[in-house]
């Protein structure tokens, strides 16, 4: 009897030290939040809404790569279409809807929160205005695509397996958005997130890319839509202008310089990079990178006094220090100049001069490049996300193109850019009597009476925002994919021989011949201001050089590939759906001529 | 006191069986009650009732009774004689005349209360037996346990083997001692008894631990193999891992690299699914499931005993987590009855690297050959002027001209030319690193038949990484206690209580950012600060940058009960486990210090960081079982096996980090001023019930058949498909137990055939998987001037969470054992198929505008077949009239998986696919080179030029066309592969391992070899391919054999140094086993050129490798005995010897498990050590 006690005390005191709690067995996670729990309170609306934040950033200093502004050895995808088999087996990129589903799902449920209308509308505001960002990008890769506008589940069949919709109904939901967002979200927003200046800035934005867009691509049989949006744009621009919480900043260089950009009234939205907050932007080696600016953007920004460039004889066979004379101030805040001193030279400040190298130009960029050899310097300047200036370029391009521009609604804008860097203004009149040809031959598409303007505005736009990544979307809106078909040239040589780059009159290299040996250290040709000249021997495309120059060893501008480029119109402004994607969803069809 | 135990328990009894009633094991403990018995005892009187039961029933009932002990022959008890007994108050006198009455037998008083039963006539006769006992080498064999069967009355052998027990001369005596056959040797009234102890090890009368028991190897019926911890203890390894690799068939171990206290990955049979992370085996210690890094933590010298148990129907009893096999390890008990021992053993090592590839160092060579392989693409990136040339130059011509100088065109800035290897530079060549261990164990008896064993030990491992600049080490220290104890003589309570501490001290950049670096850098400028360079930032960084210290300590306690009835036929344990572990991590980056120039020496790593980490470990066990053992009729025998097993682990962590560190010398978390500090934490938990069993049938000692069964819920899966019931089944046939086999007996002394199938539960997915939440994370944007907590998104459709459950895991099993020639030779073998069965994967694939991947469910299927072999032989014969033993253990294994069920209905390369052996490397086949620009225009390859970019020139690879359309691609898909096929597999097959033992004249020698009979390997990144990667790093001495068009001639020719134009890289080279040179043609970033896997580059990657060599020499006894040592011996041995590979020309043949052979060095290791026991 003793031992059968025992057992049974032993036996209790193991079962009361398992005892089964009823819910032992369920385990829940401590690091993320059951969804039931949450959308309560608008902490939780702006917890949520915080998490789907996105800004353009200094990385876009490096765009611009897939346009007529750079030349590039990076693999960009354009240029490999222009120069390979293109197909929808190979162009695989971009048919991503992760973010739309982030940002629906916020829509399926923040209407659960206990909180206002008020609040509720701004959140959903901002949501709004993401998924519209979302599904512009979706339409200039593809033009139609399918409008969703709750999270999918897999049981959501019809939805998931349907075909595009129209680009008309796409992107009325895409301005319904805008507009919604445009009305409800709050002027006063936590910094570094969009408050509705943005979105109205948005909305001008994009009712100016589908505008234009719409006028310009025959192919959508669209046109007569686009009067609309172009109104659109105008008018939420001018409603921008006339609010007057912004004005251009002073210094255009300083808007790419500064550590912080909190107060610049040009700035409607800064990406705002600090080190001590653990923030930090780079300089990218864009030194040293892959891609280097083309001669066509410096030859696109005016003389000084406003005159062309283009309009001087001879102007093709400038060489570097000329180019640089008398020009847009703007010029030489984008570009490397003559006589430009590197900081990190320092404490031995002397000009740089170009580095030459095999496809590149051999010009520079400055824009986005911190001369400074003081990382935490580097690290904390702010990018100007979204500028006022932009604005105003939306307002004058959407007056011309509705044909309403007037001399003083240049004045109000386009002149105001102008002013700043201290250029003589745009005189409508004159410019639409004396279109300039050489930008008449890139945007051989625009006619009619306000010709001149059209292309002095697009000029405009070239010169103010480059290298900051607007071009290639202008270039598809406006029609001008043939633009991309020029390989970009850099310098001019006029042969071999002794070149200033720095701009003193002394010459700095030396180009010779690839039958040539580059001497010794101590047999190198010394300048008057008794530094070595650097040797390159320099030659045509593909000979065993480090210049490439367009007539070989007689000169011509630096060529950085031969490739040839072929731009299918209309076939290349759109991308095709990936073939895989349309193995699942035979609805999807490719459209214009993409297999 | 009859009346007083009443009083104390009559109510809580009669509750108590209530309780007891609810219990399903009820039925077993009904069988207790047959025994009625209540009894008094008033010193030498007895009071007892018996009715009807055997006379070993009745002696065992007066032994609990009173004190006395009874000694007797079970032969000369009368089978099937009941005695009845009704005595109060009666003398043992007259009880024993009672019931030995009518039978031949007579008793006889001793002293110590023994009595001896025997019959009639020879009870009166003592004597004393004084033996020796020694082992099969002839050795004596101290500490030998010598028993008086049915009784408690042991001793132990002296140092000499010799014992001396005073017993009836009709007694049997019981020789037992670990690691040895326990033998049973009737005195027969001899006074002199020799003995020759018989090593357990590789004997079919082994006892092998199996799931909650133990059984004779020669029953058990599943594949299963038992290393003993002897083969551990002598070898200088700092932790379990690195004992296990090669040890057992099937068993594999991979280490990613040598760094101290590294774990690796442990596996069974191969790969077993493609959601479980590498499959780790589930890791038994002491009976309690553990973690696979627990292994770690245990001292090798405590080990007893390792199991592994590779088929279903030997892992069933442990469930849901056994589906990759069971490695069950158990640590070494004091010994009851014995003597106290100390042991003593050391070893102290010197490590240095294995096989590493070493850079050219040349420096104009290695400016040369880089700049030509930038030449020859459009990224000129690496242009050195005619300055660094020719200095250059001059230094390959004469080494001792400076390496650094202030430079000629700045001169506040220094400028290097080395030739450094810096391997030497940043690896030891002998890092010490040692190990000591003591125990202390022994037992004696408290009281009648209550044995009590103790063992106390204790470790301190100190393993030392080849950073020659900073500390790199590993640290250990382990403190075991054991004891076991009998408070009652039926109820044994054991407890193991372990404390340990690993701590890993290490700088917190990486060594093995030395791979990057290049021999033209210097390390140290003229002034003695650090140098400009990568190199010198790295020697900065490595020595003043930080330190990584991880400290967990731990303690890990059980406690464990076992009650003993029906003669031990019945046993019921319970056991709770306890471990707690915490986590202490500090990581801190500190200023470091670089000379720019002479008089220009800048601080650099920023402001500083620290960031600390807390983490706590929860994991409670608590099993309960019984077994019950019945034979009948000596035929049939049984075992039975039921119990329940709970179990709830909970890890988290927080962790905090600031920057701005007050000072670099003080890198705490508390004295850093930086704002917005960044805060971390994870949670993870589970829970798992079971109810398991175990019916096991023998028939005649020669048919076994056995079936488990396991019954498991884990909080992994939802509340609907939580649970689940997982059967197995096998059987054995020991046909030498066959009358048909005696004429064979000396022959075939044993054969076994065994076959078995199970269905196993795999429940090694995530701990919520099923439960959909809202991802949070950290903007990295500044909102309101910090970096806010965000929702990342939302809730992933992981799985489908109405019908998500477990994985199963079906084997089958067949396999032989056999032993020849007296069981000289023994082997082994089984061939296994294992089906997964419904593994997570895609139901199908969605289109892309669901947003997420589409939810897995259990789809997928996987199929493994293999097979082990082992060939064990082991003998003896005399030497120089010496006796030799030795022995040899061969084992072989094998497995290929093959995916049978996955939804890709594309059959899509980049997705696992039906058909797909795992492993397989899909590439192109090679075509030597293009020699002409016509060859170059009739194949195009411009789809796989790297960033389309690279030009396509004579001595470019060319590839065979295998769809014959004149362009070579990469396809996408099984059925359109364009020119790809499979050239290779990259899993390791036939692995094996070879252990070798010699003992001669207290010399013993083993050896030990261990291999991988075939792998392939792809080299990627810089290790292999130099500056084909990317300019950026090293070249390696493989890499000058490129592919040159053309000789160069006059002033091209004269520039070059004398080393350039004695290595030909001045000549033409067409015939060369690299292509023309360009930087980026095997960029591991883009998936073109070389990087895309092709026949002529696939390396050879099996090895065989002289793992260790042990020598040792025990000191003889007559010179030891006179300092009171029982044993001291001295052994010398090498760790990682040799290898014989052709990979090794590149890199540590093992080092490729990371698909990149980027690993921390692996270490070759030389030590000698001590074992001494008193």
């Amino acid at each position: 009897m003793k031992k059968f006690i025992n057992i049974n005390i032993i036996i209790t005191c193991i079962l009361l030290l398992v005892s089964c709690k009823k819910d032992f067995m369920d385990r829940y996670p401590q690091t993320s939040v059951p969804p039931d729990l949450f959308f309560k309170s608008e902490e939780d609306l702006s917890l949520y809404i915080n998490g789907l934040l996105t800004i353009p950033g200094r990385d876009n200093y490096l765009s611009d790569q897939d346009t007529d502004d750079k030349a590039t050895t990076g693999a960009v995808e354009i240029k490999s279409i222009m120069t390979g088999n293109p197909s929808s087996q190979n162009i695989t990129s971009g048919w991503s809807w992760g973010r739309l589903r982030n940002i629906n799902y916020f829509l399926d449920n923040y209407g659960k929160a206990d909180v206002s209308e008020e609040v509720k509308n701004h959140y959903a505001g901002l949501a709004r205005y993401y998924r519209a960002l979302f599904y512009t990008n979706m339409v200039k890769r593809y033009s139609d695509v399918p409008w969703y506008s709750k999270a999918l589940n897999p049981s959501d069949t019809s939805d998931l397996y349907k075909p595009r919709d129209p680009r008309a109904l796409v992107m009325d939901s895409v301005m319904a958005d805008l507009a919604f967002a445009a009305d409800k979200v709050r002027e006063d927003v936590p910094t570094g997130t969009p408050n509705v200046w943005v979105m109205k800035l948005l909305q001008a934005r994009t009712a100016l890319y589908e505008g234009t867009y719409r006028k310009y691509h025959d192919e959508l049989g669209l046109e007569s839509t686009a009067g609309g949006l172009l109104q659109l744009a105008a008018e939420v621009s001018k409603e921008i202008m006339s609010s007057g919480n912004f004005i251009l900043h002073d210094s255009y260089g300083e808007l790419f310089t500064s550590a912080s950009l909190a107060g610049n009234k040009e700035v409607l939205l800064a990406s705002i990079y600090d080190q001590d907050l653990k923030r930090s932007g780079g300089n990218w080696n864009i030194l040293d990178y892959e891609m280097s600016p083309s001669r066509d953007l410096v030859q696109t920004y005016l003389m000084k006094d406003g005159s062309r460039f283009t309009a001087q004889a001879g102007y093709q066979t400038f060489g570097f220090v000329q180019e640089f004379q008398n020009r847009d101030p703007r010029l030489s805040a984008t570009l490397f100049y003559p006589g430009f001193i590197l900081a990190s030279n320092a404490p031995n400040p002397k000009p740089y001069i170009q580095r030459l190298n095999k496809n590149f130009t051999g010009y520079h960029q400055l824009k986005g490049y911190i001369n400074s050899t003081d990382n935490k310097t580097i690290a904390d300047v702010d990018f100007p996300a979204y500028r006022y200036a932009e604005v105003l370029l939306i307002y004058a391009e959407a007056k011309a193109e509705l044909e309403t521009l007037t001399q003083s609604d240049l004045d109000e804008s386009i002149n105001l850019l102008r002013d700043r860097v201290a250029l003589p203004h745009l005189d409508l009149a004159w410019v639409n009597s004396n279109p300039d040809p050489v930008l008449a031959a890139k945007y051989p598409n625009v006619s009619g009476a306000n010709q001149g303007v059209i292309l002095e505005i697009r000029r405009e736009k070239r010169v103010e925002f480059a290298m900051e990544g607007y071009r290639f979307d202008d270039l598809m809106r406006w029609e001008a994919g043939k633009e991309l078909e020029k390989i970009p040239e850099g310098m001019y040589f006029s042969g071999l021989g002794n070149f200033d780059l720095t701009g003193d009159g002394i010459p700095d290299i030396k180009l010779i011949d690839k039958g040539a040996t580059i001497p010794n250290e101590d047999a190198k040709e010394t300048n008057s201001l008794g530094e070595k000249l650097v040797y390159y021997k320099a030659g045509s495309f593909g000979e065993d050089v480090t210049v490439y120059l367009k007539n070989g060893t007689a000169g011509g501008t630096t060529v950085t590939e031969i490739t040839p480029r072929q731009f299918i119109d209309p076939k290349y402004y759109y991308r095709p759906i990936p073939f895989n994607q349309v193995t699942l969803n035979p609805a999807l069809e490719q459209l214009f001529g993409w297999q | 006191m009859q009346k007083l135990l009443r009083l104390n328990c009559s109510r809580p009894c009669r509750e108590l069986r209530k309780v007891i009633l609810f219990m399903k094991l009820t039925a077993l403990f009904l069988f207790v009650c047959c025994l009625h018995v209540s009894a008094k005892v008033h010193s030498q009187k007895i009071t007892i009732t018996l009715s009807r039961v055997s006379l070993e029933k009745a002696f065992a009932a007066i032994e609990k009774q009173s004190q006395y002990r009874f000694v007797y022959n079970d032969d000369n008890i009368p089978f099937n004689r009941r005695v009845t007994v009704s005595a109060s108050g009666a003398s043992i006198n007259e009880i024993l005349t009672s019931i030995l009455d009518e039978t031949n037998l007579g008793f006889r008083m001793l002293s110590d209360k023994l009595i001896v039963i025997a019959p009639k006539g020879t009870e009166k006769k003592d004597v004393t037996v004084t033996g020796t006992v020694i082992n099969t080498l002839n050795e004596p064999l101290p500490g030998v346990t010598v028993q008086l069967k049915n009784t408690n009355v042991v001793v132990t052998t002296d140092v000499d083997g010799k014992f001396e027990i005073k017993v009836p001369e009709n007694a049997v005596l019981i020789f037992s001692f670990i690691g040895h056959e326990t033998q049973e040797v009737p005195v027969e009234g001899r006074t002199s008894v020799n003995i020759t102890l018989n090593a357990a090890e590789n004997s079919l009368n082994e006892v092998v631990v199996v799931g909650y028991g133990s059984e004779k190897k020669i029953n058990v019926t599943g594949a299963v193999d038992q290393i003993s911890g002897k083969k551990l203890a002598e070898r200088p390894i700092a932790n379990l891992f690195q004992g296990l690799q090669g040890i057992s068939p099937g068993l594999n171990i991979t280490y990613p690299g040598g760094r101290p206290g590294a774990t690796p990955a442990i596996n069974i049979r191969g790969i077993t699914t493609l959601t479980g992370g590498g499959s780790p085996p589930l890791i038994i210690i002491d009976g309690i499931a553990s973690t696979v890094d627990d292994i770690l933590r245990l001292n090798p010298q405590d080990i007893g005993s390792m199991s592994v148990l590779r088929d279903a129907a030997s892992a069933a009893i442990y469930g849901a987590r056994a589906a990759f096999g069971v490695v069950l390890i158990t640590t070494k008990v004091g010994a009851s009855g014995g003597k106290q021992r100390v042991s003593y053993n050391n070893y102290f090592s010197w490590s240095k690297r294995t096989v590493l590839p070493n850079q050219i160092t040349d420096p104009y060579i290695y400016s040369r050959v880089l700049e030509t392989a930038t030449d020859n693409t459009p990224w000129d990136y690496v242009n050195y002027s005619d300055y660094q040339y020719q200095w250059a130059k001059e230094r390959s011509e004469n080494p001792s001209i400076e390496d650094t100088r202030v430079d000629p065109n700045d001169p506040t800035k220094w400028t290097y030319m080395g030739n450094n290897n810096w391997n030497d530079y940043f690896f030891n060549k002998a890092s010490a690193s040692q190990n000591h261990s003591i125990s202390f164990s022994g037992g004696a008896e408290i009281g009648k038949g209550k044995p009590f064993g103790y063992l106390l030990s204790a470790d301190w491992t100190k393993e030392n990484g080849l950073n020659k600049l900073a500390k790199d080490d590993w640290n250990r220290y382990g403190l075991r206690a054991k004891v076991n104890f009998t408070p009652l003589t039926w109820f044994k309570i054991e407890n193991n209580l372990n404390i340990y501490q690993t701590i890993t001290d290490a700088p917190t950049y990486n060594i093995t950012d030395l791979y990057y670096l290049q021999p033209t850098q210097v390390a140290k400028n003229p002034d003695g600060t650090w140098a400009n360079t990568g190199a010198g930032r790295l020697g900065a960084q490595l020595t003043d940058g930080g330190r990584n210290d991880q400290t967990r300590f731990g303690f890990q306690n059980i406690i464990r009960g076992t009650a003993s009835f029906l003669n031990n036929d019945l046993q019921v344990t319970g056991s709770a486990s306890f471990k707690r572990e915490i986590w202490k991590y500090n990581v801190d980056y500190r200023k470091y210090k670089i000379g720019y120039g002479p008089d220009d020496i800048r601080e650099e790593g920023g402001s500083g960081s620290v960031s600390a980490t807390n983490g706590i470990v929860k994991h409670d066990v608590y099993d309960l079982f019984a077994t019950y053992n019945k034979t009948v009729a000596n035929d049939h025998s049984f075992k039975i096996l039921a119990g329940y097993n709970q179990e709830e682990y909970v890890w988290s962590y927080e962790q905090v980090s600031r920057d701005r560190l007050i000072s670099s010398s003080l890198p705490y978390i508390f004295l850093t001023t930086g704002e917005n500090p960044l805060l971390d934490a994870d949670y993870s938990t589970y829970a798992l019930q079971s109810v398991f069993g175990r019916l096991n049938y023998t028939f005649k000692n020669r048919y076994i058949i056995e079936g488990n069964g396991r019954y498991d819920g884990s909080s992994r899966f939802p509340r609907q498909r939580r649970w689940g019931f997982f059967p197995s089944v096998s059987a054995a046939w020991i046909a030498s137990e066959e009358n048909f086999f005696k004429p064979l007996q000396d022959k075939i002394s044993s054969l076994k055939f065994r076959i078995s199938y199970g269905d196993l539960g795999n429940q090694s997915v995530s701990n919520f998987g099923y439960i959909q939440t809202l991802p949070t994370g950290i903007s990295s944007y500044l909102i309101n001037n910090a970096m806010p907590t965000i929702i990342t998104g939302a809730p992933p459709l992981s799985v489908d969470p109405d019908t998500y459950t477990w994985e199963k895991v079906t084997t089958f099993n067949v396999g032989a054992d056999i032993g020849l020639f007296n069981n000289k030779v023994q082997a082994g073998f089984d061939y296994f198929v294992r089906k997964t069965i419904g593994m997570l994967g895609p139901v199908q694939e969605l289109p892309g505008v669901l947003g997420t991947s589409a939810p897995t469910q259990n789809v997928a299927d996987l199929s493994t077949k293999g097979w082990e072999l082992t060939v064990g032989y082991r003998d003896n014969f005399d030497i120089a009239a010496k006796p030799f033993s030795f022995g040899v253990k061969v084992f072989v294994s094998d497995s290929k998986s093959k995916i049978t069920k996955y939804r890709n209905d594309q059959l899509l390369l980049s997705s696992y696919r039906v058909g797909q052996e795992i492993g397989e490397i899909w590439g192109l086949e090679n075509d030597g080179y293009f020699s002409s620009q016509e060859e170059i225009d009739a194949l195009d390859e411009s789809a796989i030029v790297p960033w389309g970019a690279l030009d396509i020139v004579p001595g470019w690879p060319k590839y065979i066309d295998q769809n014959k359309d004149g362009v070579i691609e990469k396809g996408n898909t099984v059925t359109d592969p364009k020119d790809l096929k499979i050239i290779g597999n990259t899993s390791p097959r036939y692995r094996f391992g070879i252990n070798l033992d010699f003992d001669w004249n207290n010399f013993d020698l083993s050896v030990f070899l261990q291999g991988v009979g075939k792998q392939d390997f792809y080299p990627r990144h810089y290790l292999f391919w130099g500056p084909y990667q990317q300019p950026y790093a090293g070249i390696y001495e493989w890499n000058l054999d490129y592919y040159r068009g053309a000789s160069e001639t006059g002033a091209e020719r004269d520039r070059h140094s004398a080393s350039y134009i004695a290595a030909g890289l001045a000549d033409e080279n067409k015939n060369s086993y690299f292509p023309v040179l360009q930087s980026w043609l095997a960029d591991a970033n883009y998936g073109a050129g070389l990087d895309i896997p092709q026949t002529k580059y696939l390396l050879n990657a099996s090895y065989l490798r002289i793992k260790n060599v042990t020598l040792g020499y025990t000191i003889p006894n007559a010179v030891t005995k006179r300092f009171k040592v029982s044993r001291l011996r001295v052994f010398f041995t090498g760790e990682n010897l040799y290898e014989f590979s052709a990979i090794k020309k590149y890199i540590d043949p093992e080092a490729v498990a990371d698909g990149w052979g980027w690993a921390y060095p692996y270490q070759r290791k030389y030590a000698f050590g001590i074992n001494l026991d008193f």
